[in-house]
C-alpha cells in the first residue's frame, strides 16, 4: 500500500539514500491540506549522508579516554528507595517478564502516526500524524477528545506542557503550534523561525520555554509566553531529529544524524558535552533518564545506548538490542515496573517489524515483545503513573497497552478489551 | 543537574562581572528577586506590575491595580503571593495563580515600603510618610492596622532624667524603613533621627534601640539567614551589623549590643547611596550610587571593596541580588530598564567532541600497547557489549537544592496571551512601519475600576501617559522611516 510507504518520519537507508528525491522526508509529499508550495520544498542536497564507508572508519576511530578500565567504574548505588528499616527481609525477586497486555485500539488517523504521547497528568494521549492531524483521545476510554487540525503538512512531533493544558506541535509546514487542549483550539500566533521540518520539541519542566529541533540543523529555545526565539544554539552539522529537557530544566540534550549527542546548559546556551558512539551511526531520538543521571539515545543501527553523560567525556552504559530500526526515527519511553519498595526502570521502545519491546534498564534482557501493530512502530510512551503503555505506527492505528490489576501467570492472547473507532469521512 | 558539567572555575565565581542583559516593560522603579530565584517583579512608573522570568527574559505576568508608582515589592514565602506598595496609598496583596487581587489596603499617607511577614502572607507592616509604622492583618476583608511605635526604647537611667524636650523628640520620631527578621519574629526598624528598633512582632513593643547614626535611616536589609543586616543612612555611610540569634533563649535584650561590623563610605567623591542589598550568602554588599552609574560590591567579610560594576550609561536606583547565583540586577533612573549583571562563561572547546582535551602545554603522545593492533569487530562489539554489566539505576532521584518544583510548591501558570513589550502599549501597528498613538484612556480601564484615586489625579496621570505615549510615539515614527 502506497501510504504505508511513506514514512511519517524521516527514512534513511543505510546505504545512503538511494532513492533520489526521498532527501526530504516522504511525509510531505503529498499532504492532505498543504498548499502547492510545500510540494516544491526539497531539501537542499549538498551533502551526502552516506555512511557506507563508516564502518571501515570505526576501527580506526578512537576515544582513547573514553573506555576507561573496569576497576574504576563506579558501582551506581542500588535502590535507596528501599525500606532501611526491613533489613531482614532480602528483596523480592526480580521480576524477569512484563505482562502488558492489548486494551485499547485507536483508529482515526488517515495516514501513519508518527508520535504519541500521554499527557503528564495522565489523562490523554496525544497522537500526531503525517495526515497533518493531531488527535487527542481520553486515556482510560479511547474516546477521541479533538482533533487539532491546522498545519498545511505532516506533524512529526508533539509535547505536553507539564500542566497538560497545551500541547505543542512540529509539522513539516516549519511552523511549531501551541494547542489549548481544553478547547482545540491553536494558539492565533505559530511559532515561526525554523527553515525546515520540525522534527523534535520538548517542553521546560516548568512550562516556559520550549526546545525544538528542526531538519535545518538548529535547535531553538523558545519563550512560550511571547512566542519567540530564545536563544539558537549552533548544534548539529545534519538534521536535529531529536531532543529533550532534563527533568530540572538546566539541561538540554540534542541529537543528530551526524552520530552526536550534545548536552547543553539551558541557561548559557553552552554545549557541555559530546557524546559519539565510535561506529558514528546516525541518533534519531534522545531522552534523558527519570531522574536526569542518563541520556538514552536511539541510533539507526538497530541499537538504543544509554549513556552517562556525567562521567569522565560521557561513557555508554548499556546497549539494548532486539528490535529493527535502520529507516525511521523511533520514539520509546522509560517505564517503570515492581513494587513500590522495590521499583525497577524498562525501556520501551517500538519497532520497525512491528513490535513494541520492553527491556529492563540493568540487564539488558527483553522482558516483553507487544504485537499487533502492522508495520513500523514509530511513537511508543509509558503512562506516567499507571502500568500503561501506548504505542503508535505505521499502519495508522494508536494502541494502549495495559498490565492487569494482579496480572495472572497465563500469557495473555490477542485478545482486545475493546475496539474504538472513530468513524473517519472521506474527503476527496 | 547542569551543576556537574559546569567548569568548576565558572561555579568558584561569586561575583558578577560583566552587563550580560536587560530586560524592559514600562518604565521600572523598584525590583525584587523570588525567593526561588525564578522570577523578577518589577514595579512600574505607571502602577503596573510586571512579573518578569529570569529564564526567558520575558514578561511572566502583569498585575494592574495601582495608579502611581511602585514604591516596594515583597514576595510571599512560597512565591504565589507579591506585596505592591504604591505612590497611591495603597497596598495590594496579589496572587500569582490568577492575577487577581487578594486585598487592597488603602493607608493614611504615602508609603515608604511594605513588606510582607516571611512565614504569613496576610500579615505585613509598612512605613508611611510623616506617620506611625503599621502592622496590618489582612486575613479578614476588613484591614486590621495595628500601629508601631517609633521611639527609642532608652535605658532606664536616661528614661529618668529626660528632660520634656527630648521626650517631646523621641516622639515625633517617625519610622523611615521597617523590614522583617528572616523568622518574622521581630521587626527592625530605622527613623528618621538615626536610630534603629528591634519590634516584638506579637507585642508590638520595642525590645532594643541602638542609634547608628544622627541622619536619616534610608534603607535596612537583613541577610537570607538573619545573621547580619546592612543599614544605609543618609550620612553616605552604609553599616553592616552582626545581629544575634534573637531565638535563642538564652539571648536577652538587655545585655544586647549591636556593635558596627563595618562602614562603607567613599571618602574622596562623598557618594551618596541609593540603595544597598546583600548577596545571596551575605558574603558581598552591594550598592547603587546616587548621581553615579556604578554599583559597587564590598566583601562583608574584610568590608574591602572587590568590584565596581559598569555597565549603563545613567544612575541606577534599586539594586538586588539574585537569591542563589551571581547575578545582580539594577534598575535605570532615566530609561526605566533593568540591567542584569552575570558570570560571562565562555564555551569550553573541549565540551563539543570527546576527543578534544584542553591543554596546558603540550602533550608528548604515547600510543597505546594494543593501539593499532587489528581485531575483528565483532569481537570487538561483544567485547563492549559484555563490559555493560554494571547496575545502572535511571529513577532514583538524588535530593538536593535543585531547581526543580516539589510535588505540591506553587508553579506559576505559564500565559500566552500576555500583550508585548511596552514600546507596543502606548504605540499600535496599523500596517507595515505605520504607527498610530493609541486613543488616550484605552486599555485603561483597571484605573477606573476603584474609583479611589480622585479625578483630578486621574486627569493628572492620563495627561503624564499621554505625554510619555507622544514622545515615544515621536521616536517610533522616527525609526520606522
Amino acid at each position: 500500500m502506497e501510504s504505508t510507504e511513506r514514512s511519517p518520519k524521516r527514512r534513511r537507508s543505510t546505504d545512503g539514500y538511494v532513492e533520489s528525491p526521498p532527501r526530504r522526508r516522504s511525509l510531505s509529499r503529498s499532504p492532505t491540506h498543504a498548499s502547492p508550495k510545500y510540494n516544491l520544498i526539497e531539501r537542499p542536497a549538498r551533502r551526502s549522508y552516506s555512511r557506507a564507508d563508516s564502518d571501515d572508519e570505526a576501527d580506526r576511530r578512537y576515544y582513547r579516554d573514553r573506555r576507561s578500565p573496569r576497576s574504576t567504574r563506579s558501582r551506581s548505588r542500588r535502590r535507596s528507595r528501599s525500606p532501611s528499616g526491613t533489613i531482614a527481609t532480602p528483596p523480592p525477586d526480580k521480576p524477569t517478564q512484563l505482562h502488558y497486555k492489548p486494551h485499547l485500539i485507536l483508529r482515526g488517523h488517515k495516514k501513519g502516526v508518527a508520535a504519541v504521547k500521554f499527557s503528564p497528568d495522565g489523562r490523554w494521549i496525544a497522537s500526531c500524524s503525517s495526515d497533518a492531524t493531531i488527535k487527542i483521545w481520553d486515556a482510560r476510554t479511547g474516546e477521541l477528545a479533538h482533533t487539532l487540525e491546522g498545519h498545511l503538512a505532516g506533524i512529526s512531533t508533539i509535547a505536553w506542557s507539564p500542566d497538560s493544558k497545551i500541547l505543542a506541535s512540529g509539522s513539516d509546514d516549519k511552523s511549531i503550534r501551541l494547542w489549548d487542549v481544553t478547547t482545540g483550539q491553536p494558539q492565533p500566533v505559530p511559532l515561526l523561525g525554523h527553515h525546515n521540518y520540525i522534527y523534535a520539541l520538548a517542553f521546560s519542566p516548568k512550562g516556559n520555554m520550549l526546545v525544538s529541533g528542526s531538519y535545518d540543523e538548529a535547535v531553538f529555545l523558545w519563550d512560550v509566553r511571547a512566542a519567540r526565539v530564545m536563544r539558537s544554539l549552533p548544534a548539529h552539522s545534519d538534521p536535529v531529529s531529536g531532543v529533550d529537557f532534563v527533568r530540572d530544566g538546566t539541561l538540554i540534550a540534542s541529537c543528530a544524524s551526524d552520530g552526536l549527542i550534545r548536552v547543553w546548559d539551558t541557561a548559557t546556551g553552552q554545549c557541555l558535552r559530546t557524546l559519539v558512539h565510535e561506529d558514528n551511526a546516525p541518533v534519531t531520538n534522545v531522552r534523558f533518564s527519570p531522574n536526569g543521571k542518563y541520556v538514552l539515545a536511539w541510533t539507526l543501527d538497530s541499537c538504543i545506548r544509554l549513556w552517562n553523560y556525567v562521567e569522565g567525556k560521557g561513557r555508554c552504559v548499556k546497549t539494548y538490542q532486539g528490535h529493527i530500526n535502520k529507516k525511521y526515527s523511533i520514539g520509546g519511553a522509560f517505564g517503570v515496573y515492581g513494587t513500590r519498595d522495590y521499583l525497577y526502570a524498562f525501556v520501551a521502545s517500538g519497532s520497525e517489524d512491528g513490535s513494541v519491546v520492553l527491556w529492563d534498564v540493568s540487564s539488558k534482557n527483553v522482558m516483553q515483545r507487544l504485537e499487533g501493530h502492522e508495520g513500523a512502530v514509530l511513537g511508543v510512551d509509558a503512562h506516567p503513573t499507571q502500568q500503561v503503555i501506548v504505542s503508535a505506527g505505521l499502519d495508522r492505528t494508536v494502541r494502549v497497552w495495559r498490565v492487569e490489576e494482579g496480572h495472572g501467570e497465563a500469557v495473555a492472547g490477542p485478545k482486545i478489551d475493546r475496539e474504538v473507532e472513530t468513524v473517519v469521512t472521506e474527503e476527496s | 543537574m547542569n551543576l556537574s558539567l559546569v567548569d568548576p572555575f565558572v561555579l568558584a565565581q561569586d561575583c558578577p562581572e560583566a552587563l550580560t542583559g536587560r530586560l524592559r516593560s514600562g518604565h521600572s522603579t523598584s525590583i525584587r528577586f523570588s525567593h526561588r530565584g525564578d522570577l523578577l517583579a518589577s514595579g512600574r512608573l505607571d502602577g503596573i506590575v510586571v512579573i518578569f522570568d529570569i529564564e526567558t527574559n520575558g514578561v511572566a505576568r502583569k498585575l494592574r491595580g495601582h495608579t502611581r508608582q511602585v514604591q516596594s515589592l515583597s514576595w510571599s514565602a512560597d512565591d504565589r503571593y507579591i506585596l505592591s506598595a504604591s505612590q497611591d496609598w495603597k497596598c495590594v496583596l496579589w496572587d500569582l495563580k490568577d492575577g487577581s487581587r487578594v486585598r487592597t489596603v488603602r493607608l493614611e499617607s504615602p508609603i515608604f515600603i511594605a513588606e510582607l511577614h516571611p512565614k504569613n502572607h496576610l500579615l505585613f507592616v509598612a512605613a508611611l510618610f510623616e506617620e506611625q509604622p503599621l502592622l496590618v492583618d489582612i486575613s479578614s476583608e476588613i484591614p486590621q492596622k495595628l500601629a508601631l511605635p517609633s521611639a527609642p526604647l532608652r535605658p532606664q537611667i536616661e528614661r529618668d532624667n529626660a528632660t520634656e524636650k527630648q521626650a517631646a523628640q523621641d516622639a515625633k520620631q517617625t519610622s523611615t524603613v521597617t523590614v522583617f527578621t528572616p523568622s518574622g519574629d521581630y521587626i527592625i526598624s530605622g527613623t528618621n533621627k538615626g536610630w534603629m528598633n528591634i519590634i516584638d512582632t506579637s507585642t508590638r513593643q520595642v525590645q532594643y534601640s541602638t542609634r547608628v547614626t544622627s541622619h536619616l535611616i534610608i534603607y535596612i536589609r537583613t541577610t537570607s539567614s538573619g545573621s547580619h543586616i546592612v543599614v544605609n543612612s543618609s550620612d553616605r555611610i552604609i553599616r553592616t551589623f552582626n545581629l544575634p540569634d534573637l531565638a535563642d533563649p538564652s539571648h536577652s535584650f538587655d545585655t544586647m549590643r549591636l556593635e558596627v561590623e563595618h562602614k562603607f563610605q567613599d571618602v574622596v567623591n562623598r557618594l551618596s547611596w541609593n540603595h544597598v542589598s546583600f548577596s545571596s550568602t551575605g558574603e558581598y554588599v552591594t550598592a547603587s550610587t546616587w548621581m553615579n552609574h556604578d554599583i559597587y560590591v564590598w566583601e562583608r567579610g574584610h568590608g574591602s571593596l572587590v568590584k565596581i560594576l559598569e555597565g549603563p550609561k545613567e544612575e541606577l536606583s534599586v539594586v538586588e541580588w539574585h537569591p542563589h547565583r551571581p547575578f545582580v540586577a539594577a534598575v535605570g533612573v532615566d530609561s526605566g530598564r533593568v540591567y542584569l549583571w552575570s558570570i560571562l562563561t565562555p564555551q569550553r572547546w573541549s565540551a563539543l567532541a570527546p576527543d578534544f582535551v584542553e591543554v596546558e602545554e603540550n602533550v608528548e603522545y604515547a600510543e597505546r600497547e594494543d593501539e593499532f593492533d587489528i581485531q575483528p569487530i565483532e569481537e570487538l562489539h561483544k567485547r563492549r557489549l559484555d563490559l555493560e554489566d554494571e547496575d545502572v539505576d535511571v529513577l532514583t532521584v538524588e535530593p538536593g537544592k535543585t531547581a526543580e518544583f516539589q510535588p505540591g510548591e506553587f508553579r506559576m501558570p505559564v500565559l500566552l496571551d500576555i500583550e508585548g513589550s511596552d514600546s507596543e502599549d502606548e504605540v499600535v501597528a496599523v500596517g507595515a512601519g505605520q504607527f498610530r498613538r493609541k486613543s488616550p484612556g484605552a486599555g485603561r480601564d483597571w484605573m477606573n475600576d476603584e474609583t479611589q484615586a480622585s479625578g483630578d489625579e486621574a486627569r493628572k496621570a492620563a495627561t503624564a501617559n499621554g505625554s510619555a505615549s507622544a514622545r515615544s510615539n515621536g521616536t517610533k515614527r522616527r525609526r520606522a522611516e
